[in-house]
């Protein structure tokens, strides 16, 4: 199964399945905003994204990481908007048979991802102003 | 002439102080050709930025002839996660 998403309230994390009876891995990451930029503190990140595109691209990527990797399911929650210190901007839920091919996947996912979605970072400052984010990690 | 519209996102919209702009181009004007005119319109301050380009909301890969109507987005390096 597929599922992508971005939305713009808080996440709520995929739910733990007890019944998938093939999987022997489920890996989740969550994607946290930290509290600086540049060695700067900040107070919050605004997530835009480039609207019906960046969730099109997304869920290609979903596509081709489910076609280059053996795993049986791959859910994807990206928080856009305001999203303060600590808060989770991005969670990814990948099930599969062994664990090996479940961290392959996850990290290509999100390599992936953060090559093509169209989705772009501004840092609220301590002082509340607003500018587009140096950081390409 | 054509109509085209420009969607701008961060680097782009910071430097243009704008989320969109709706110009009137010669036919034939292509996609590196509307490029130079954004970074003229940018005064230098994307000079050091890459700029991917999308129309109709798919990367392309190559120059090319925009069409009366197309959305044109100018993507600077992308930050999701």
């Amino acid at each position: 199964m597929i599922k992508v998403e971005i939305i713009n309230k808080p996440i709520t994390p995929f739910i733990s399945d007890d019944s998938r009876k093939q999987i022997g891995a489920e890996l989740v990451f969550n994607g946290r905003v930290r509290n600086t930029e540049h060695g700067k503190k900040i107070i919050a990140l605004e997530y835009e994204q480039y609207e019906g595109m960046a969730e099109v691209e997304l869920k290609n990527i979903a596509v081709k990481t489910c076609d280059k990797f053996p795993i049986r399911d791959l859910l994807c929650r990206h928080r856009i908007g305001i999203i303060n210190v600590g808060e989770i901007s991005l969670h990814v839920l990948i099930c599969a048979k062994h664990r090996k091919e479940a961290l392959e996947a996850m990290n290509w996912f999100i390599s992936e991802l953060k090559k093509l979605v169209p989705i772009w970072k501004w840092a609220i400052m301590t002082d509340n102003t607003r500018i587009p984010s140096e950081c390409e990690h | 002439m054509i109509k085209v519209t420009i969607k701008c996102f961060s680097q782009v919209k910071y430097a243009l102080n704008q989320n969109e702009l709706v110009l009137e181009l010669k036919k034939g004007f292509r996609s590196s050709d509307l490029e130079k005119t954004i970074r003229i319109k940018a005064k230098g301050q994307l000079d050091n930025i890459s700029l991917r380009i999308a129309i109709n909301q798919q990367y392309i890969t190559k120059n090319t002839e925009l069409k009366d109507g197309d959305e044109v987005a100018f993507i600077p390096p992308v930050q999701g996660g």
